[in-house]
């Protein structure tokens, strides 16, 4: 079934015989994910609905079972973030205002004004982000974020300086504009390509890691309302 | 003995009844439960990325899936606080 398609000869027969059974599974979920949203009429309902249809699009890309299929579920993986989280949030905002009352930008049900939110997160944050400079790339990105994300949350009930977060939107840009010149040297200058790699890594490490500036931006409001 | 056959229709097993599971299940009127019951084809997935050896999505997507389910409770609360109906 599999020998009509052009195969190459480096791709193990184990991962061929389950291309076709993995793709109709992807078909499937994404089936039954969509289905579920034509039926839904709550709209929470349908965005929690959306992640089945996304673990089928995660399936399909899977099946190729090769480098390509890796390079291409990260950014996957990341548009899905993304995408939930603004829905997420236009969906608050919407209530929000139909309501005509606020609710605390992340409802806590004790109030956590704990000494040992004062020490840990600094000694946790610190060994995330070391670890995650090591691993740099995409992962290591996603590892020092928590490991900000982690800090920023953890120090939120003593009040953050709302605008640090324009400093870290700033350097989250800059380190894209690291990662594109480090592709453009690829091109134009390939001897030169040990730097380019680099550059390209850890360009992608600032960004990914300084994402969690999103949550800064969409909260910006909310934490000057709250601290000041 | 790692036997990838065993490994990846559990994967698909368990992606296709958690996905019905989510769709149609029992109790899932309730979000909090739906967004639980997402858990199960997470699971499944990871098996089948771990059929194929891709290593750092599977750590990337076990990663993402946290950061999903702390944003969805995150929204589902503070919805309930605002006294949507759900």
């Amino acid at each position: 079934m599999a020998a009509s398609v052009l195969v190459p000869t480096v791709v193990s027969p184990e991962v061929v015989s389950l291309y076709i059974p993995a793709i109709f599974t992807g078909l499937l979920v994404g089936l039954i994910g969509l289905l579920a949203i034509s039926y839904q009429k709550n709209d929470l309902h349908a965005l929690i609905l959306t992640d089945i249809v996304s673990l089928g699009m995660l399936i399909l890309v899977a099946a190729v079972g090769t480098d390509l299929a890796e390079a291409l579920i990260l950014p996957g993986l990341v548009v899905e973030l993304a995408e939930i989280l603004a829905i997420s949030e236009i969906l608050m905002s919407r209530e929000m205002r139909k309501m005509d009352k606020t609710v605390e930008l992340i409802p806590l049900p004790l109030s956590f004004n704990m000494e040992i939110l004062d020490t840990a997160p600094t000694f946790l944050a610190i060994i995330l982000i070391i670890y995650g400079a090591f691993l740099s790339g995409f992962t290591g990105g996603a590892i020092a974020g928590g490991g900000i994300l982690f800090y920023v949350l953890s120090k939120m009930t003593r009040g953050v300086p709302s605008n640090t977060w324009e400093g870290v939107a700033g350097a989250s840009g800059i380190a894209w504009c690291l990662w594109i010149v480090g592709f453009l040297i690829f091109f134009v200058a390939p001897s030169y390509w040990l730097l380019a790699l680099f550059l390209a890594a850890f360009g992608i490490f600032i960004k990914v890691a300084f994402k969690v500036g999103l949550i800064g931006v969409i909260g910006r409001e909310e934490f000057k309302k709250d601290k000041e | 003995m790692f036997d990838i056959y065993v490994c990846f229709y559990t994967g698909v097993l368990l992606v296709i009844l958690g996905s019905i599971a989510t769709a149609i299940g029992p109790g899932v009127k309730d979000p909090i439960v739906r967004t639980l019951n997402t858990e199960i084809p997470s699971v499944g997935i990871s098996l089948i990325l771990l059929t194929y050896n891709h290593t750092i999505a599977l750590l990337t997507f076990i990663a993402a899936t946290v950061i999903i389910m702390m944003i969805l409770l995150r929204a589902i609360v503070r919805m309930e606080e605002l006294g949507a109906e759900l």
